[in-house]
């Protein structure tokens, strides 16, 4: 039992960590972003185009490998589909809010920075996965304000990526909206094969000796993810 | 409530504390020791060299704007491709007799492409070896003739393309200051015609794809 500073210290954290990304504003650059023959089909784009849209959407979401890792990370001791269900749209609501506001208020975040802070979701995730948070500092931060707020910073990221295209004004709305749900069914296609994946798992005896150096591997992954980031943003992201 | 999600029995702490700084560690490495060297041309541990993964590095690339240019990027051309290598040899610089300069031109059309790179051999000092690098029209009668210079400058080594400025003959005039003969070793590639022996742009009659010793011909007996 902890005092009530102690219980919420979690959530100012994570609010802090929002609120410091959400000021952390850079001019735009190109982290890796939407490239090559989608962005020419984007900046060629002059009014709703819901259905390419949607199909880049779930591409991005499908070959993020920032996105898949955290949603291991979330999912990876969830056993019941109800709560699968409950922190997949906590997410969803998150990236999605913060997708169609970054877009539409063209509030611009330096992509490198919003990806390192995405690198770091990982980590937290896998720390917190480790029961880090309990046995090092003494609490345990709400796991669905966790997940939904970096679901915010995710959809930054998301944004980020949209706003390095060439995109028109005419039909933009239509053609955000497309992508976000485009966004959501690639992360039900991949949610599906990363939860067959996890449910055969957990049936092996296995699981549990690997569990812990799987968490790792995620933290591991999401180190790089995040110093990789800082590099890209002193090399190429500093205008 | 939304305690869901973790692990039943988690490490303990010195165990997750050893376990957390064991993945900041090997992520640093990874992202030190590959990472740097093949995204950002860094190698703060020289692994990159070492590993070859630096080779994997290349410059960022800036798209042009083709449309605003205000160059025409794509030439085509009815004439054939063709590639050439042409040794010149040229006596000393105080040997006037036997030549310690001529000049070398190609015929090309308008707007026509050279691609070309010489280098001068036997000769050390690059400001012994002076060139310059020009074309004319071909005249009849008392026609004024169009002359334009492309680059003065001594030295023993250039590589470069030329898009010809009007119909004529282009190339270069040679001349060997130095001490010794020397050989200049000209490469040429586009849409031009070789000059015929004798004829204006090739007065000296060298011929091309031969050894420098045979660029005058067969020697007489």
């Amino acid at each position: 039992m902890g005092t009530y500073m102690q219980k919420h210290q979690g959530h100012w954290l994570l609010f802090a960590l929002t609120a410091l990304l959400c000021i952390v504003f850079g001019p735009s650059a190109f982290a890796h972003a939407i490239g090559g023959k989608d962005a020419a089909f984007v900046a060629a784009t002059d009014g709703p185009d819901i259905l390419p849209f949607m199909y880049l959407g779930a591409k991005h979401m499908v070959t993020g490998y920032d996105h898949l890792l955290f949603i291991v990370g979330v999912i990876f001791f969830l056993y019941r589909m109800r709560d699968v269900a409950i922190y997949v749209t906590l997410f969803s609501l998150g990236h999605s809010a913060t997708l169609l506001a970054g877009v539409l208020m063209e509030i611009s975040v330096n992509p490198f920075l919003v990806d390192a802070v995405i690198g770091l979701s990982v980590v937290y995730k896998a720390f917190d996965n480790l029961g880090g948070f309990k046995s090092l500092f003494g609490f345990e931060p709400n796991n669905r304000v966790a997940v939904a707020s970096f679901g915010l910073i995710h959809g930054f990221g998301l944004a980020t990526k949209l706003q390095a295209l060439d995109l028109n004004e005419n039909g933009l709305v239509t053609n955000m909206i497309g992508f976000n749900i485009g966004v959501e069914i690639g992360q039900l296609i991949a949610l599906s094969i990363i939860l067959a994946v996890m449910v055969l798992w957990r049936r092996t005896e296995s699981f549990h000796r690997m569990a812990i150096a799987a968490n790792v591997a995620i933290l591991t992954a999401g180190f790089v993810l995040t110093e990789y980031q800082i590099a890209g943003y002193f090399n190429e992201g500093m205008v | 409530m939304a305690d869901e999600g973790r692990m039943a029995r988690p490490p303990s702490a010195g165990k997750v504390l050893l376990l957390t700084a064991g993945g900041l560690i090997a992520a640093t490495l990874i992202v030190f020791g590959a990472i740097l060297p093949a995204e950002f041309n860094q190698d703060p541990l020289g692994l990159g060299r070492i590993t070859g993964l630096s080779r994997l590095w290349a410059p960022p690339e800036v798209e042009l704007d083709v449309a605003n240019s205000g160059v025409s990027l794509t030439h085509e051309y009815d004439m054939p491709f063709r590639s050439d290598t042409v040794e010149i040899p040229l006596a000393s610089g105080d040997d006037r007799r036997r030549g310690n300069e001529l000049e070398y031109k190609v015929r090309m059309k308008k707007g026509a492409t050279l691609i070309y790179s010489w280098t001068v051999e036997g000769i050390s000092n690059p400001e012994e070896f002076y060139t310059e690098f020009h074309g004319h029209t071909l005249t009849e009668n008392e026609e004024a003739m169009t002359v334009a210079y492309y680059k003065k400058a001594t030295g023993i080594t250039a590589n470069g393309t030329l898009i010809a400025p009007f119909d004529g003959v282009h190339g270069w005039y040679f001349q060997n200051q130095s001490v010794g003969p020397v050989v200049v070793k000209v490469k040429l590639s586009g849409f031009y015609d070789l000059i015929p022996c004798c004829e204006a742009g090739n007065e000296a009659g060298i011929i091309a794809n031969v050894p420098a010793a045979e660029a005058f011909g067969p020697t007489p007996e």
